[in-house]
């Protein structure tokens, strides 16, 4: 049995499409991450999935448990951490943390014993009894997160989990999301592509409602796109050449001071020749691995930040 | 017990804010302290009042010593036995008011029969009859009760009433203040729908009781405490408690439910940036159409009417009634006003809150 199966799931508010008969399934333990743009479909995804939202038309189910027929217990077995760190910003760690986990019926012996142990993972354990208004948004998140697990949920849904967040604060959450790998199911999403690169087992690009890409990192790079990215540092790049360039290659993109050359099968002598024989002055050049970005860009047609 | 953590959680959130605290409970002693300095303490000057006694009757006089008996009213010489002469007096700005003793009085006390005083104020004074107006109230229902001969006792009674004016202000104050559990109580509701942490425990196992109670509940322990502030204050500051107290708290607990009520509905329908000055917008007016500071007597009908259709007004007159020695019996009509619209507005707060989460 699958943890989350979704069937032509679909959402739509006064008419508007947000999520587009989405069909999915996580096995148990998997971390899944839903990566797409702002206004994609992946929150009001999760919003229906925690029973926050009632699909339009569509099923899914978590753990065998309909979502639409059997909330109560679907809210029994999962774990919400929200995009916006929602907290109670008077309560201290230990008191939100306490207060998830009664509400779950989880009794004080055991919860004190699972709150101290989330605390010390998520490094709060010297902060647990300050208000968490105080908190640094990174310490906010990790706490988001343990609210989500306080109560051992068997699937997780992590919105955004790095949202906002600085480079190091990041890291930080990343490494409390790996810590979890193979032993909850977690859905994840994220319009970072660095993140679902190096959390997720598996990944779905989503946009505007529609899965449109779905394996691993290394699927969609190798086995979608079969692509490869040139990039080149050049003088006397023309607008002719950059055109002759593209009505030839499948993607060329002006960089700083350069071009950047993405096409299957790509010859590398081709270009460089070509290049020479127009008089171009080739400071270096070099082949790259695709990025998932440059999944996004193929499937989709436009870059992750429009 | 579900409802019990998310009551402690709200609860917590009350008594942790500053701002909260302070307009829940500080400014019931704010406003009973400056409220009752300003027009009460011990040193408030008797009022003088003229009376027409039309009757002249022993019953008629003995009714007149009774009024003369409180401190808070010094009778003006001479006792009229006209109307036109009093009203001459009045309207000539000799005299601020006059009690109107009707000929039949005596007939009507042994007869068991009702019959109407008549108080005469100028129309620029309003506040004159309405701070004399319950001590009379309750003096007549007194005498009124009493089989003759009029004895000494009936004088002690009454003499209890030291400060009529802070006996005035402070139900007004109470009420007023009990209100702004509306502004509070829909603040925080309206802050936690729209920040997410109502959508975080709709992700728990959570019934919609759940929510309903551990939203309500928090509430009644800061009425409870608001209340006896208010009462406490008010009685330091010369409050006389002539009837009894547990019906005053009970009248006052009353309409704190109904702001309870109010608050939830607010709260479920307003964005939280503009359900505070919406509710002030609503809080204010409706305590000036409730007697809290003015009389609604001298009121265009259609507004006096409005205000006694709501429970702010009930609550208002109903305390003031018992404070002043009123027994229960005499706020019946009050205490089911009261009743009924607390039954209402918490019916609609839970519809509308249940409606809302399940959207």
């Amino acid at each position: 049995m699958n943890a989350v199966q979704t069937l032509k799931l679909i959402r739509e508010f006064n008419g508007l499409v947000a999520v587009n008969g989405i069909d999915l399934q996580i096995k148990k333990g998997e971390l899944f991450s839903l990566l797409g743009p702002n206004g994609a479909g992946k929150t009001t995804t999760i919003k229906m999935l925690c029973c926050l939202l009632k699909p339009t038309r569509g099923t899914a189910s978590i753990l065998g448990y309909d979502i639409t027929q059997e909330p109560f217990k679907v809210k029994e077995l999962i774990g919400v951490s929200p995009q916006d760190t929602v907290l109670s910003e008077r309560l201290n760690c230990w008191e939100n943390l306490s207060l998830v986990g009664k509400v779950h019926g989880i009794e004080s012996k055991e919860l004190k014993r699972r709150s101290w142990e989330l605390l010390e993972t998520m490094g709060l354990t010297e902060r647990s009894k300050d208000r968490v208004g105080k908190f640094s948004g990174g310490m906010k998140r990790r706490l988001s997160i343990a609210m989500a697990m306080v109560h051992e949920p068997e699937v997780l849904f992590l919105d955004e989990p790095t949202l906002g967040l600085d480079p190091q604060a990041r890291k930080a959450v990343w490494e409390y999301i790996a810590q979890l790998k193979g032993k909850k199911t977690i859905l994840l999403t994220t319009h970072y592509m660095e993140e679902a690169d190096f959390l997720s087992d598996r990944i779905g690009i989503i946009d505007e409602g529609n899965i449109v890409a779905l394996g691993t990192s290394e699927e969609l790079k190798t086995n979608l796109l079969k692509m490869r990215n040139m990039v080149i540092s050049a003088e006397n790049l023309t607008t002719k050449i950059i055109k002759d360039l593209q009505s030839k290659y499948s993607r060329v993109e002006e960089i700083n001071g350069g071009l950047k050359i993405s096409h299957k099968d790509l010859d590398f002598k081709e270009i460089v020749d070509y290049l020479h024989s127009r008089g171009v002055t080739i400071y270096s050049a070099a082949l790259e691995q695709p990025t998932l970005e440059d999944v996004f860009i193929q499937v989709t047609g436009k870059r992750l930040r429009d | 017990m579900r409802f019990w953590e998310i009551g402690k959680r709200n609860l917590k959130e009350i008594y942790r804010d500053p701002v909260i605290l302070g307009f829940l409970l500080g400014m019931p002693i704010a406003f009973m302290l400056v409220f009752c300095s300003a027009f009460g303490g011990e040193h408030a000057s008797p009022i003088s009042m003229s009376i027409v006694d039309e009757d002249r009757s022993p019953t008629s006089s003995a009714f007149v010593q009774c009024l003369g008996s409180t401190e808070a009213i010094e009778l003006s010489e001479p006792i009229y036995t006209e109307k036109f002469q009093a009203q001459e007096d009045l309207e000539n700005g000799k005299i601020p008011f006059y009690l109107l003793i009707p000929s039949g009085f005596e007939e009507a006390r042994q007869t068991q029969s009702p019959i109407s005083l008549e108080l005469a104020y100028k129309e620029a004074d309003p506040m004159i009859g309405l701070q004399v107006k319950p001590v009379i109230e309750a003096i007549g229902s007194k005498f009124w009760g009493i089989s003759s001969p009029l004895n000494v006792a009936l004088r002690g009674t009454e003499s209890k009433i030291k400060n009529e004016t802070v006996n005035f202000f402070a139900p007004g104050i109470a009420v007023f203040g009990l209100m702004i559990l509306i502004a509070t109580g829909s603040m925080i509701i309206a802050a936690d729908r729209e920040k997410g942490f109502l959508a975080r425990m709709l992700t728990t196992p959570t019934r919609p009781w759940d929510f309903i109670l551990g939203y309500s509940l928090p509430f009644i322990p800061v009425l409870i405490i608001s209340t006896l502030i208010y009462l406490g204050v008010g009685m330091a500051m010369g409050l006389t408690i002539v009837g009894n107290l547990g019906h005053a708290f009970l009248i006052f607990f009353l309409i704190g439910l109904c702001s309870i009520g109010i608050a939830m509905i607010v709260g479920t329908l307003l964005k939280s940036e503009s359900q505070s000055p919406i509710c002030w917008v609503f809080i204010v007016p409706l305590a000036m159409i409730s007697g809290a500071w003015f009389s609604v007597e001298g009121m265009p009908s259609a507004i006096k009417s409005f205000a006694e259709a709501l429970p702010f007004i009930h609550a208002i007159d109903a305390s003031r009634s018992v404070i002043n020695g009123a027994s229960f019996s005499a706020i019946i009509p009050d205490f089911y006003w009261l009743i009924g619209w607390a039954v209402v507005l918490f019916a609609a707060g839970i519809v509308l809150f249940r409606s809302r989460m399940a959207s």
